[in-house]
């Protein structure tokens, strides 16, 4: 366990050497600049217009979560995760390359302590990232309009959680290939195209597919591949609108997906020749 | 007490599609007491590397077994007794020379005031003191080097293995980590030394062993390799004398000079008949020196001679 904290520990200090927390900083700055103008600029009638137009009802605060979970957190999150997974892509390719890591696997660690020690070292290093990301938006936000709803920095976890996720992935296809590329790809790949489609199948597409075989098989890539466009979606809002987790399914089968690869990287790495 | 021990250990390297299979490793059997010097050498390419590799789990034997300590590699905390200079290392050059020592010590186990205590100690060795808040990113080769081998020392380890240990090194730096393995030769270390330097293996090394395409070739003391049996060199006073007259089939004249030749015998007492029968003609002997080739010398010469055995 204490090497798992000293490699976490390395990690993190490795990713305020490389100014990816710099960077952060900077982007949540400059969102919080743009939330801080955004809400004194708009008038607390106006969002609730916004809101009824959208469609919410219930109570105003969480009106006014939903609005800036639609407007800034969603937008932003997706932005976010792009950049986590550009920027944590490489650490550990590097921590395997020559005469890196024969330094680590010469000291008293086991190769298990040490990936998952880099591993759980980026998840905490994004996730202080978006915690204070979300901590500013919900200062913002529970200061103009006086509510106080702290389920709102659920989202951080759920976030960081959809991160870990395609950051298994990523780890998978490092070790397997010592490169940060090859990895990545499949994230956006992921991320951006299979996660989309196959929720628009089961929302909307299943409808119009006839052939049995097809179906089941798309109902099965459905539950295979992480379901990261309904965490970072419908999940999300419900977190902001204080619903709690109203469908665990997305949850439990991007975990499921999370500690397979996860597994498999272990697996890989443990007699992996360097 | 045995230090390293390793049995048929192999290493076959096999490509992606597993048409082409190259042996670095072949059947290794060697043992290494505690407390001594080993030097390993061998041409580049030969598995020198892949040696200490396999020794320290950093890969995976194809097959054979290997013991450090008395223990099996594959427990990870025996790690815990060794120290480590790779070759070609990298540290993070965002890092400060001390803070470099400080995680790869904790690492090893250590920490508090005892860690910072081991770091000083061992920033003074390597000379690196006035560097520990520099990042490593500013150091010069050699600095590194010596950082490196701090690194390998961080944990007090019993066994420490060196690849390379002065490469990039100046010559008075290269002294002061000879004097460093010298030391800890005394404090009853076992060393692992990896180099193509053999004029520096020559000089701190108690045993050699020489490597060439994964197989031992030579396994002695510095001492036992570079001996050439049976060759002598002879001086005489008086520039005129034929020795090719004394020549008998055990004994041949190999080379000759001015005043003194190189005798080829084919034992001991074959040169002292010759001698009596020098000094029975009255020719005066001036010198008798057994000849001995330098580890260079001996390295080449045995790699040229398997070389072209393979060609024949």
């Amino acid at each position: 366990m204490k090497n798992i904290f000293i490699m976490i520990q390395f990690t993190i200090r490795e990713a305020l050497a490389r100014k990816v927390f710099l960077f952060f900083a900077g982007v949540t700055l400059l969102v919080l600049a743009g939330a801080l103008l955004f809400f004194t600029l708009i008038d607390f009638d106006t969002l609730m217009g916004m809101s009824i137009s959208s469609g919410e009802d219930g109570i105003v605060g969480k009106s006014i979560n939903s609005i800036v979970v639609t407007i800034i957190i969603n937008p932003l999150a997706n932005l976010g995760l792009l950049l986590a997974i550009f920027s944590s892509a490489s650490f550990v390719p590097v921590m395997l390359e020559k005469g890196n890591i024969d330094i680590f696997l010469s000291k008293p660690i086991s190769r298990v302590q040490l990936l998952i020690g880099k591993y759980l070292g980026v998840v905490l290093y994004v996730f202080i990232n978006i915690f204070i990301f979300i901590t500013g938006i919900w200062l913002i936000i529970s200061v103009k309009f006086a509510y106080w709803d702290a389920s709102f920095l659920t989202l951080a976890a759920l976030i960081t959680f959809t991160f870990a996720v395609l950051y298994a992935l990523i780890v998978f296809f490092g070790v397997l290939t010592k490169s940060s590329i090859l990895g990545m790809m499949v994230a956006y790949l992921i991320f951006l195209i299979l996660s989309p489609m196959m929720l628009l199948y089961k929302e909307k597409l299943h409808l119009f597919v006839s052939s049995e075989m097809i179906k089941t098989l798309l109902d099965g890539l459905y539950f295979i591949i992480p379901q990261t466009a309904e965490l970072m979606g419908l999940t999300l809002i419900d977190l902001a609108l204080g619903k709690g987790i109203v469908n665990v399914q997305p949850i439990i089968t991007s975990f499921l997906f999370l500690i397979l690869f996860l597994v498999f990287s272990l697996l890989l790495f443990r007699r992996k020749d360097f | 007490m045995i230090a390293i021990e390793t049995r048929s250990l192999s290493k076959v390297y096999v490509s992606s599609f597993g048409k082409k299979k190259v042996r670095a490793l072949s059947e290794l059997n060697l043992t290494i007491d505690e407390g001594t010097i080993f030097g390993l050498l061998g041409p580049n390419g030969a598995g020198k590397t892949t040696l200490v590799k396999l020794l320290l789990e950093i890969i995976f034997p194809t097959f054979g077994t290997a013991k450090l300590l008395g223990e099996d590699v594959n427990n990870f905390l025996l790690k815990k007794k060794i120290g480590y200079l790779p070759e070609n290392h990298k540290y993070p050059s965002y890092l400060a020379g001390g803070e470099v020592l400080k995680y790869f010590g904790k690492l090893s186990g250590l920490d508090g005031s005892k860690l910072e205590i081991k770091i000083d100690e061992l920033l003074e060795l390597v000379k690196l003191s006035k560097w520990k808040k520099a990042k490593v990113r500013t150091y010069s080769k050699g600095m590194l080097q010596r950082l490196g081998l701090a690194q390998a020392l961080i944990n007090d380890p019993e066994l420490i293995f060196l690849d390379e240990p002065t490469d990039g090194v100046d010559p008075i730096g290269r002294k002061e980590i000879r004097e460093i393995l010298l030391e800890l030769k005394a404090k009853s270390k076992t060393i692992f030394l990896n180099s193509h330097l053999l004029s520096e293996v020559e000089m701190v090394t108690d045993r050699v062993g020489i490597l060439n395409k994964g197989k031992l070739l030579r396994e002695g003391t510095v001492k036992e390799l570079t001996e050439t049996k049976e060759e002598y060199k002879i001086t005489l006073l008086n520039k005129s004398v034929d020795l090719s007259k004394y020549s008998t089939k055990n004994m041949i004249i190999s080379k000759a000079y001015e005043d003194s030749f190189i005798l080829k015998v084919d034992h001991v007492r074959t040169m002292n008949l010759l001698l009596d029968r020098l000094r029975n003609d009255n020719v005066l002997i001036k010198e008798v020196v057994l000849q001995k080739s330098t580890l260079e010398e001996m390295f080449i010469s045995l790699i040229n001679e398997v070389e072209k055995g393979e060609a024949e």
